[in-house]
């Protein structure tokens, strides 16, 4: 009896606690919430005020006479529409060029028999620690010498393959069933029909991952496109914007977070559509 | 062989041998490169620093030049950057991955950059040869302007437009503390106090406000207190061009072959004043904290009226209005004056590149391009000041404003120091340690030994350039 | 005997030509890079003038460097700053969400926490230099409305670091958000449920039991949280130049500045060498103590 009234008042006290707990911890979430929200709702508010009133202060987070010509005024100022073409142009083809390679690279290193194969796939699993920043001199000269300099193509080139990819889609591979290929080269099917008619199709969701996260770690690229380009009409968004504040000497803050808030349109709208994805490419990358 | 290896950029053909398929993705993306010039019609490529939507509206001043030269196209390449030191390594790499273009727009800032490393092409001999058709021209252009394009005895750039650093005011702010105008011979002291009664109106207004750089920042204090970054000399030579074209003009007395830059002052006691005046400025609330390169932060507080005060030159007057100031709303005056009334410029122009395979063609365009008409196409709106005087009429600043749109060009004419900014062969290392340097004094409020590391900085620099 | 090994043969060469393309750009674009950057390091290079032998000169200069020297320092800091908030705050926020067990209000969070990863850190940084103006933004704005001192963010050593290490966290949270939600969620429910019919503390569950069982995602947060912000760029870039002074001056700022804007291709290169060590050295010190402290099930 005493024991079991015992055991029900600790429970209660405990739910009241962790009652007390969860309302505590909803409000510090909102909290932080709101804070990481807000640079970005400033941005638009700010996006929608006039020039002349940009720095007034307080902020206006929600404009009471919102000005849209900001935004007509980007698009006159710089060339952003060709900026958004530069970065689909770019991130598209790099994200093809990724899932072209790495499906294929990930395939062969799960699923056949070559020799030294676990020796390549060790170094080019090793390459994926080499940063970026710590090669970019020579990629510059390698760039140059292919003539490219100053195109798309040299952002495009060497991000087509990687190590990440090529280890994703192995990890994927490795996990599907290898009698599905046997039973289809005894019908008769080509190493390269059993892989694209069997396997490739199977493995749409790591390659919607793959996609995704090329996507994201592309789309957003500042470094390569400051080194490689230098003609306006090849920049991507990032660098254009950028220089939308630099150089032009707008005067408007106005102007540039409108710039600012049109380049996000594109990437939140495929996160709504692919959350998902970016989740599991996320969590995918970190159980390697 | 290695050699070969480092210098060689690989031609089209070895690019399609190379990779057929990355030469279909080239055709596919449109992202082919050229360095190969096709042959056929010829293509004088002209390097600016500027975005490239306005460097496409400058090909109509290509215009009358492409008609009487059938067969040669003028392709203007706008590129961006916060400061020159940006639009010069932008050229660089492409110069160093064979993609020079003919002719470059580089200011002052780059002008001995670019003949210390032999990239420029000296004008001397053209200039000597069309003599005559370029008299018309010098006799409307001030000798300092022409002298500060000269390194070394020779001529590397006809000047198309400079701006000197003026002070440049917003009139309801100061007229609200009664201050109508300021006296044309001003000081540092008037300065001080306009400032300080400006920013006690509150309301996020302040007296004055700057950017770190080295056209037109502090630097303009530094030479109103008669300091400078680097010992002050000039190149011998030049007689050649003051004797054809400036021969009884008393502000031709004295100009030689271009301005020598020698051995580092930085922290000489007149530069750390100016610095240290900087200091002071922001320690009483007099100006905030100022922005690194671009003017474009200062420009849009000053067209929303948060500030009193400001280093401007010509641009500003277009530069003003396209921010949306009504003529009447801002005005300028001459620098203050400190131990002297001495100011800065930066001047620009068009030079033709050692590279170039058409240079007899590019001094063709050259000429036509400081003619009134296409100075008038290159720089419409008053967005800079130019060099010849006759262009500067009362019509031309009607619509934009300032008033006192004469202090522009009288800055050269009234006070013969007016000298241009220190801009030595190694002016990128230059820029980069004096952004670097201006930026720790105001954060520690030590300007000398910031100072002290500047003028480290540049004695590295000096060495290894 | 003979079709089976031509059987094999071809199998083979099916396998080289699938893995051609990605090995093809990993050699050229990464590998061979690597050894360039040694190479290179041995020159007195303008990328315009013929090149000139100097052996380890360029080494022998960085040594004497103090900007290379601070700018390690600087970015190490930054690194550890940005690293140790990132993965704690991810990891707090991600024990909070989970007591929250409705999937619509968890998908809210993630929403609004992954929001700044979609912009560029480039855009992002001009946003926030806006915002953290010293005279003009709007947090000292509201600073000096709650009647608070004011911080010289942009323009003091001090606040100029700190503004960097908040904009890189405050991006980069989503991603440890994410990370740790999905870490946690993965957790043995039936061990966690024993734990607490046990009467274990949440204080005691997290330390003795979620901890242990997440650390592998922790090392890795931190892994790929060290080596990215060791090449911190974009936000000084923007935001800063690396000032004040050279408060914010990361290496790879360094390098580029040193590259392409002074065109020491040779000694830029060696710099890269030096930072390339450095990371190696990190990644093989986290492999370390990854084996003595971390929980593999």
């Amino acid at each position: 009896m005493t024991a079991i009234t015992l055991v029900a008042a600790r429970t209660q006290s405990r739910s009241r606690r962790i009652k007390l707990g969860t309302l505590l911890s909803l409000v510090v979430l909102i909290a932080a919430a709101v804070l990481v929200v807000a640079p970005i709702a400033w941005a638009l508010a700010t996006s929608l005020r006039t020039p002349a009133t940009s720095f007034d202060q307080p902020p206006q987070w929600i404009p009471s006479d919102p000005v849209w010509s900001n935004y007509k005024a980007v698009f006159q100022q710089v060339p952003l529409a060709g900026f958004f073409v530069n970065s689909f142009l770019v991130t598209g083809l790099i994200v093809v060029g990724q899932l072209i390679t790495s499906t294929m690279s990930g395939y062969a290193f799960a699923m056949v028999r070559f020799r030294g194969s676990k020796a390549l796939f060790w170094i080019i699993l090793a390459t994926m620690m080499v940063p970026l920043q710590t090669t970019i001199i020579p990629v510059f000269l390698i760039i140059k010498y292919l003539g490219l300099t100053d195109s798309r193509l040299s952002l495009i080139l060497p991000a087509v393959g990687g190590a990440f990819g090529t280890f994703l889609m192995r990890q994927y591979f490795l996990q599907m069933p290898r009698e599905l290929g046997e039973a289809g080269r005894v019908d008769g099917a080509s190493h390269f029909q059993v892989f694209a008619r069997i396997y490739a199709p199977m493995a749409r969701a790591p390659m919607a991952t793959l996609a995704v996260l090329t996507f994201s770690a592309y789309w957003n690229e500042f470094f390569r496109p400051l080194i490689f380009l230098q003609s306006t009409s090849k920049f991507t968004l990032p660098l254009g914007l950028v220089t939308l504040q630099g150089t032009l000497g707008t005067g408007s803050i106005s102007i540039v977070l409108a710039g600012v808030i049109i380049a996000l349109i594109p990437s939140v709208l495929i996160f709504l559509a692919a959350q998902r994805y970016f989740v599991e490419g996320i969590v995918a990358g970190s159980f390697r | 062989m290695s050699t070969n290896l480092f210098t060689e950029p690989l031609s089209r053909r070895g690019l399609l041998k190379a990779g057929a398929a990355s030469a279909v993705l080239a055709g596919l993306t449109g992202c082919s490169s050229n360095s190969a010039s096709p042959s056929g019609p010829k293509t004088l490529n002209v390097a600016v620093f500027t975005d490239q939507a306005s460097a496409n509206k400058l090909t109509k001043a290509a215009g009358t030049f492409e008609a009487a030269h059938p067969g040669v196209k003028v392709k203007f390449t706008g590129t961006t950057g916060t400061d020159w030191n940006d639009f010069f390594s932008k050229l660089l790499t492409q110069i160093a991955a064979g993609n020079a273009p003919d002719i470059a727009a580089v200011a002052t800032e780059g002008l001995q950059l670019f003949a210390a490393k032999e990239l420029a092409e000296p004008l001397d001999d053209y200039v000597k040869r069309d003599a005559s058709e370029l008299k018309s021209y010098f006799a409307d252009v001030h000798p300092a302007l022409v002298e500060a394009m000269m390194y070394q005895g020779h001529l590397y750039e006809l000047p198309s437009d400079f701006n000197a650093g003026n002070m440049f005011y917003s009139t309801s702010l100061l007229s609200s503390v009664g201050v109508e105008r300021p006296a044309d011979n001003w000081t540092k002291d008037d300065f001080y106090d306009i400032a300080r009664k400006v920013s006690a109106k509150g309301n996020n207004v302040v007296g004055w406000n700057w950017v770190v750089r080295l056209w037109g920042s502090w630097t303009s204090w530094m030479y109103a207190n008669g300091g400078n970054l680097l010992t002050e000399g000039k190149y011998d030579g030049g007689d050649w061009l003051w004797n054809t074209f400036y021969p009884n003009d008393p502000a031709a007395a004295g100009r030689k072959g271009g301005w020598q830059w020698g051995d580092p002052t930085a922290n000489s006691t007149p530069v750390v004043e100016a610095l240290d005046f900087m200091i002071q400025l922001q320690k009483e609330g007099l100006s905030p904290t100022p922005d690194v390169g671009g003017g474009g932060t200062l420009q849009g507080l000053f067209a929303s009226n948060k500030i009193g005060m400001a280093i401007g030159g010509g641009f500003w007057a277009g530069g003003l209005h396209n921010a949306g100031m009504a003529p009447g709303s801002f005005d300028v005056q001459y620098f203050p004056k400190w131990k002297s009334q001495r100011h800065l410029f930066g001047a620009g122009g068009y030079g033709i590149l050692k590279s170039s395979k058409n240079k007899d063609l590019a001094w063709e365009f050259l000429k036509t391009l400081v003619t009134p008409k296409n100075m008038d196409l290159l720089s419409p709106g008053n967005v800079t000041t130019f060099p010849r005087k006759s262009m500067m009429t009362a019509q031309r600043y009607a619509s934009t404003g300032p008033k006192n749109w004469q202090v522009f060009y009288d800055t050269l004419t009234k006070f013969d120091d007016t000298a241009p900014i220190p801009a030595p062969p190694y002016y990128n290392a230059m820029a980069i340690a004096l952004n670097k340097r201006t930026t720790q004094a105001m954060s520690t409020g030590d300007a000398k030994s910031a100072l002290d590391g500047l003028q480290s900085d540049l004695e590295s620099a000096a060495k290894t350039s | 005997m003979q079709p089976a090994r031509s059987r094999a043969r071809r199998e083979a060469l099916f396998g080289y030509a699938m893995i051609a393309l990605s090995l093809v750009v990993v050699f050229v674009f990464t590998a061979a890079p690597i050894v360039g950057s040694f190479v290179l390091a041995l020159f007195k290079w303008d990328a315009i003038s013929s090149p000139q032998f100097i052996g380890l000169d360029n080494f022998e200069a960085l040594l004497q460097d103090k900007t290379i020297t601070h700018s390690l320092l600087v970015t190490a800091g930054l690194a550890v700053m940005i690293v140790f908030l990132q993965v704690a705050l991810g990891l707090w926020l991600a024990l909070l969400v989970a007591r929250r067990a409705s999937a619509i209000v968890r998908n809210l969070f993630r929403a609004a926490f992954f929001l700044p990863m979609l912009a560029s850190a480039a855009s992002i940084s001009i946003v926030m230099t806006y915002v953290f103006n010293d005279h003009f933004g709007v947090i000292n704005y509201y600073l000096g409305a709650l009647h608070l001192p004011t911080v010289p963010w942009l323009s003091s050593a001090g606040g100029a670091t700190a503004t960097i290490v908040l904009v890189a966290v405050w991006q980069q949270l989503g991603f440890t958000f994410i990370l740790f939600v999905a870490a946690l969620g993965s957790l043995p429910q039936d061990v966690l449920e024993a734990a607490q019919i046990d009467g274990a503390s949440s204080a005691r569950l997290f330390r003795q039991i979620k901890l242990p069982l997440i650390s592998p995602t922790v090392l890795f947060a931190c892994t790929v949280g060290l080596i990215n912000t060791m090449q911190l760029f974009d936000q000084p870039y923007v935001m800063t130049k690396g000032g004040p002074g050279e408060a914010t001056y990361t290496t790879v700022l360094v390098v580029y500045q040193t590259a392409f804007q002074n065109l020491q291709f040779g000694y830029a290169s060696a710099m890269s060498v030096l930072l390339f060590a450095v990371l190696l050295v990190i990644t093989a010190v986290q492999f370390t103590v990854s084996r003595k402290w971390v929980f593999y099930s």
